[in-house]
């Protein structure tokens, strides 16, 4: 028994030896010319095809050398000597129609001659089969099951990816065309500075949530109107709009909610006259910098636009939202403001109030503070030296990290990988449908539309992005869009300037004052305010909701003309 | 230490229950024990992550509600305390209950149909009775 294992493992080690010894031979066997026929492939939106199989194919039907696509769409093929005559070119690539084209004489003559032969751009046409609809309907009941909490966003995204390989992978053994994309192929559509930049950036809120800050501000807002409750709304929209700009929104809401109650109720007024602002505040202004939401976090990491290009073209519009946020605020909330109960005890809640705002890590509140400057300073100047985001975020939790020694088990739980996840499956997701062609028709449909005006592609992209993010989750549909904006971005003359990713920024992230279900923001200060006894109510939310965002999203918008008209 | 159990939440829904503990302890001459109940269940959708933060947050909130609360009560008074708890609210206030030997827990009237943490009518008859039987406490309502 023990010889039979032994000849087998020998027999084994025998036959890899041979194939690394015939791969070995082959390159020199290979008689090469030193020609190289190249090309770049793009699908009909423009955008270069990866991973396409691209092979060089004898009068015989051989293949004579093959190469895939790189992400920018190039092929190179090394082309032996001699260089027999008839030959094809084809390419193939799962989602599209296959193409053959015969290589003509003289470049064959070039070929021949060793040179380097650029062919012409080639341009492959998209093919609608199962796999299409199959990924199509796939993300669709991915959004309905996030937008009908039938399912926890991450799960409904996870459930989503996970179909999306079944079917790939069990599937394409019955038919070739239910073939959507393979493991590795689905990972090429995850962008990691996202998910890094998301990572850094919540291990530093997690060291500064602790500190109290939030709680010192909005008491420090409390002393500086001294009772003047429409300065004291003023100066909380300020404080939780700037705050949103640099954490996200969620945990920016989360620490301010419960103060702000506890304020409203010293002061004897209706909390929901400060929260709602406040939430209003915390949407709008998030979006000014790169780190500010999600969906910006998207976009620049896509398109590339800087903390510097943020601030720059979105600051002054969001600053003109937010003045418009706040006249709109003081209007509808006027009779509230000024319905102080006066029952005579908010001496008593209020000493409690003051004991309870104050900083309580004032050591690690300035460690934050001199590490956050630091990474404000990289986030601005990082493009000169091509460092990312996601970079910058890192750097900085880990020197916050180092620098504080906090509990790093506890650090390391308030990263929300619940969220982490829900990116990368989300990003599987958005991926099969571009991979499938469906962003392409989208993309398509909407040029068609808006032809090659500037103006009506803006209005369109704000208007439709800040709509539909009242009712479907604005992550999911800033993701699917991006491409989508990318190959409008090529098309519109005037375009070039990113223009349009900032308007779907704008209506994406704004968007979300529309409806109460329109920004996890909105839930948060719905949760909470609930349970202090404010119930804000879909309807209620609605009402005043939905002319904030008629207003700030116009004001964003005739800034946004101003700036790039 | 028995006395009288009221579960609060704060805003306008709450004053009827709190009025009716008033009452209550006046007519008995018992202490109330208002209880608050942080429950961090509209942290499913969002983010467990902030769970340690916004609980935290949550009790101090909890803390400022009751003593408002309390307030009001030794105003008219009344001896009051408050108690804050995290977890779920039935669970919550049948523990509180059982552990103050109560003999009587206010409780208020339906808002917020469906949730789990909120009384319909019929759920609350249920929760009286589960109330009655496992705390040996009367359960009491404020008229409608």
């Amino acid at each position: 028994m023990r010889a039979r294992k032994f000849g087998f493992a020998l027999s084994l080690l025998l036959a890899l030896g041979m194939a690394l010894l015939n791969n070995w031979q082959s390159p020199a066997q290979e008689r090469q010319s030193g020609a190289l026929l190249t090309g770049i492939i793009y699908d009909r939106q423009g955008q270069p095809v990866f991973n396409a199989l691209v092979s060089l194919i004898s009068a015989g039907g051989n293949p004579i050398e093959q190469s895939n696509t790189q992400q920018d769409g190039r092929y190179a093929l090394e082309i032996p000597n001699p260089l027999p005559d008839g030959l094809l070119l084809s390419i193939e690539r799962a989602h599209f129609h296959s193409m053959e084209l015969p290589l003509q004489d003289e470049v064959q003559a070039e070929l021949e001659q060793g040179g380097i032969v650029a062919l012409a751009d080639l341009t492959l046409v998209r093919r609608v089969d199962i796999g299409f609809w199959i990924a199509t309907l796939i993300f669709i009941a991915v959004l309905i099951l996030i937008a009908s909490n039938v399912l926890h966003n991450t799960l409904a995204a996870l459930l989503g990816a996970a179909l999306l390989f079944l079917v790939s992978y069990l599937g394409a053994a019955i038919s070739e065309r239910l073939f959507i994309f393979d493991f590795e192929g689905a990972l090429h559509y995850v962008d990691w500075n996202v998910i890094f930049l998301i990572m850094g950036m919540m291990i530093v809120i997690a060291v500064v949530e602790r500190t109290g800050i939030f709680q010192w501000l909005a008491f420090m807002a409390y002393r500086i109107s001294r009772g003047r409750i429409w300065l004291l709304l003023l100066i909380l929209m300020i404080i939780t709009g700037v705050a949103s700009a640099f954490l996200d929104n969620v945990t920016t809401m989360l620490l301010m909610t419960p103060i702000t109650i506890e304020i409203a109720l010293s002061l004897g007024i209706n909390p929901l006259a400060l929260l709602i602002p406040q939430v209003f505040a915390s949407n709008v202004v998030g979006i000014s910098t790169l780190v500010g939401t999600p969906t910006n976090i998207l976009i620049g990491s896509y398109a590339n636009i800087s903390f510097n290009d943020f601030l720059i073209n979105l600051t002054p519009g969001v600053l003109l939202a937010l003045v418009g946020l706040m006249i709109y605020s003081q209007l509808v909330y006027r009779k509230s403001l000024q319905a102080q109960t006066g029952d005579g005890i908010s001496e008593i809640l209020l000493q409690k109030l003051e004991e309870r705002a104050i900083i309580t890590e004032t050591e690690h509140l300035k460690k934050a503070g001199w590490v956050g400057l630091g990474m404000l300073i990289l986030f601005v100047t990082g493009e000169n030296f091509h460092l990312l985001p996601s970079v910058t975020a890192l750097i900085g939790a880990t020197a916050l990290l180092v620098w504080i020694r906090p509990d790093i088990e506890e650090m390391i739980e308030a990263v929300d990988w619940t969220t982490l996840v829900f990116f990368i499956t989300l990003f599987i997701c958005v991926g099969a449908i571009q991979e499938v062609g469906l962003i392409s028709f989208i993309a398509d449909g909407i040029a068609r539309l808006v032809g090659e005006n500037l103006v009506l592609a803006m209005l369109a992209i704000i208007w439709l992005g800040a709509i539909l993010s009242t009712v479907i989750a604005n992550i999911p549909f800033t993701a699917a869009m991006l491409p989508v904006i990318a190959f409008l971005t090529k098309g519109i003359p005037g375009a070039e300037s990113k223009v349009l990713f900032y308007c779907l920024s704008v209506g994406s992230a704004m968007g979300g004052n529309g409806s109460l279900i329109g920004a996890s923001a909105n839930m948060v200060t719905a949760g909470i305010s609930e349970r202090a006894g404010y119930s804000i109510t879909y309807a209620y939310f609605l009402k005043k909701g939905f002319p904030a965002l008629l207003i700030t999203v116009g004001l964003a918008s005739v800034w946004l003309l101003i700036r790039f008209l | 230490m028995p006395g009288i159990v009221c579960a609060i939440r704060g805003g306008a829904s709450s004053l009827p229950t709190i009025q009716k503990a008033i009452d209550l302890a006046k007519e008995t001459g018992q202490q109330i024990h208002f209880l608050y109940v942080v429950n961090l269940d509209f942290l499913v959708a969002t983010g467990r992550s902030r769970t340690h933060t916004i609980a935290h947050e949550m009790r101090e909130m909890g803390e400022f509600i009751l003593l408002k609360t309390q307030i009001t009560a030794e105003r008219e008074g009344v001896k009051a305390q408050g108690v804050v708890r995290e977890g779920q609210v039935r669970k919550e206030i049948i523990e509180f209950s059982k552990e103050i030997e109560a003999d009587y827990i206010v409780l208020g009237f339906p808002r917020g149909e469906g949730r789990e943490d909120v009384f319909d009518h019929e759920r609350l008859d249920e929760f009286s009775r589960q109330i009655e039987s496992e705390t040996g406490a009367k359960a009491v309502f404020p008229e409608e």
